[in-house]
């Protein structure tokens, strides 16, 4: 109860700080869309060279992948990682761990509020995305229903993996490099290139070996309808499996990296 | 007796630093071996703090204050010792601990930059499960006293420093901590404002009893609120006690003042002569022989001496002497600061 009034009240004061900030969450969410739209265009060029399809994908089955994959990129990005850095260099952390709450609680609300301001606009990006390449879906009811869980993990996984990654700035200063090998492999092993049903067979295996794919190509394969139903438990299953792995391994560097913290600058 | 509020014993804190030699040679080699040095920034203090005392926390940069302020705040782990605030162990930073104290930093905000401190106050209100109606009395208490009403509906980047810092001092504050810990809460604040928030501290401890702990680099700040003081250099403590005994202790001399009638005189001969301006003269005598310089510059002078007074040094002197390692002896010789406990 006295939780979810917290959530209340930083929503509020989130809401209030993402309206002055609207152009700028609009361009974000624009940046997110331009790139699997490129990659959808450049499959779609691909497939129509080939007499219309790549490896059994039409260009109605691109465009759904690539819509979903949107959708879900959109759903479960997490962006903590970077400010936590400069929260740190700059003494930020501190007042923040001053009080009954834990540092991750304004992230989670900061997170969804992007969402929720610019679901809308997005969506309607979508739409036109549909309607222009003739998107083709095979969505079942269940796939719907699955996919609601599938992309809440999705979007926790993501978003405590970059947390993970987030608590190597308590031992290390600069740790841009590790963003940009979390980024690079995601770009890789999750789905963002191709449908993994589309790349080599050892791909496949490493891809569904690593997290990466259960951030992004799992709800995306669940939404456009291309898994069975026990496949697409299988794979809720991995993501919860993931997320638990990850929520642990979070917790213990989280503890040990506070008693690293020197809050220096606060 | 009432147990203290904050027990503090031979608390440590070391911090690890990467080291490096200039030069091109050093910059390669550190590229393979880094060189580590330990660097004790709170080398094993004790003190305790009784509850609704305001303790003054002196030393100069780099002593040790902020350190020790952080590790009772939960912020730092410390390297050894033990410290309790309100019977809890800070660092271990529970909900129940957190509840109860404020760290105030003079530099630092802790509002949302973008809107009105009031939506702030309403998130903090709700961190702190503060309930409507001591929500409001607080708020109202503290918009009187820092006379906030003109600032809180402004984003928080509009406000100039010394607003911002009245706001901090109401946001740090508004769930009623026992416990406040005060970190150059006056820092680059004018003369008014330092004033100001001097005022708003003596009243927060006299109106809510809440223990003081507060670190200042002004001694206005120090000697307007704390009878108090801890003095620390390099992580040690080198006096805890009376403000008004820190000079008698740590200063073994006096300073005499002479107004003559008739004109300059030379006066070295009953001690160091440090001010000697229009008859107005100032001479430092150690302390054990104040008394009887001063009956013998009655009995020398006669009718010529207009006025003498007897004084301890001013403070800041006597604090900036114990802060350069060193302590006069009345005769301007030197010696080694020794030890002194409370």
């Amino acid at each position: 109860m006295k939780l979810l009034a917290t959530y209340r009240a930083l929503l509020v004061a989130q809401l209030q700080q993402a309206a002055q900030y609207r152009i700028q969450a609009l361009l974000w969410m624009l940046f997110a869309i331009i790139r699997p739209v490129i990659f959808l265009a450049a499959w779609a060029a691909v497939a129509s060279t080939q007499g219309g399809s790549v490896g059994g994908f039409s260009v109605g089955d691109f465009t759904t992948y690539f819509v979903c994959l949107t959708l879900v990129t959109h759903l479960t990005m997490a962006w903590n990682s970077h400010e936590f850095e400069f929260e740190i260099r700059q003494g930020r952390l501190s007042p923040k761990l001053l009080r009954p709450l834990h540092p991750l609680h304004y992230s989670i609300v900061d997170n969804a509020v992007f969402k929720l301001t610019t679901i809308l606009p997005l969506s309607a990006v979508l739409v036109g995305v549909v309607l222009t390449f003739g998107a083709r879906f095979d969505t079942q009811p269940f796939h719907v229903l699955l996919f609601v869980p599938s992309v809440f993990l999705a979007a926790e996984l993501a978003f405590m993996f970059t947390w993970l990654i987030a608590t190597l700035a308590f031992w290390v200063t600069r740790m841009r490099t590790a963003n940009t090998l979390f980024m690079r492999a995601s770009f890789i092993f999750a789905g963002q290139i191709a449908p993994i049903s589309l790349v080599p067979d050892w791909l496949q295996a490493i891809s569904y070996a690593l997290p990466f794919w259960y951030m992004l190509g799992a709800p995306t394969e669940i939404l456009r309808g291309s898994t069975t139903l026990t496949s697409s438990l299988l794979i809720i299953g991995a993501q919860a499996v993931w997320l638990g792995l990850t929520y642990v391994a979070f917790t213990f560097a989280w503890r040990s990296g506070l008693r690293q913290y020197s809050a220096v600058g606060a | 007796m009432t147990a203290p509020v904050v027990s503090v014993r031979d608390l440590k804190k070391i911090y690890r630093v990467h080291e490096r030699e200039t030069g091109l040679g050093a910059t390669f080699r550190s590229l393979v071996k880094r060189r580590y040095k330990d660097v004790p920034a709170v080398a094993g203090i004790d003190f305790g703090i009784e509850p609704g005392e305001v303790v003054g926390f002196l030393g100069p940069n780099g002593a040790g204050k902020t350190t020790t302020l952080k590790m009772l705040s939960g912020l730092l782990f410390p390297t050894g010792g033990e410290a309790q605030v309100l019977g809890h162990v800070p660092w271990r930073r529970e909900d129940r601990f957190l509840r109860r104290m404020t760290l105030l930093m003079g530099n630092r905000t802790q509002l949302v930059w973008d809107i009105p401190a009031a939506d702030s106050f309403l998130v903090l209100k709700e961190i702190y499960a503060i309930g409507d109606a001591q929500y409001k009395g607080t708020l109202d208490e503290l918009t009187e006293l820092l006379e906030l009403a003109p600032l809180l509906h402004k984003p928080v980047r509009q406000l100039s420093l010394g607003e911002r810092m009245k706001v901090e001092f109401a946001a740090g504050l508004l769930h009623r901590p026992e416990v406040v810990f005060l970190d150059e809460p006056t820092l680059g604040l004018d003369v008014s404002m330092q004033a100001r928030i001097r005022t708003f501290i003596r009243e927060l401890n006299r109106r809510s009893g809440a223990t003081i702990l507060l670190t200042s680099h002004y001694m206005d700040d120090i000697v307007a609120l704390c009878r108090r003081v801890i003095v620390i250099h390099h992580g040690r403590i080198l006096y805890d006690g009376a403000l008004a005994d820190l000079a008698e202790r740590m200063a073994p001399y006096k300073l005499v003042g002479a107004t003559l009638r008739g004109g300059a005189r030379d006066l070295s001969a009953y001690g160091q002569v440090v001010s000697d301006v229009g008859g107005q003269v100032k001479i430092r005598v150690p302390r054990a022989q104040a008394a009887e310089t001063t009956a013998r510059l009655v009995r020398d002078l006669g009718e010529s001496l207009a006025d003498l007074s007897l004084e301890d040094p001013p403070i800041e002197e006597v604090i900036d002497r114990v802060f350069s390692g060193e302590q006069l002896d009345g005769t301007g010789g030197q010696r080694e600061l020794a030890g002194v406990a409370r």
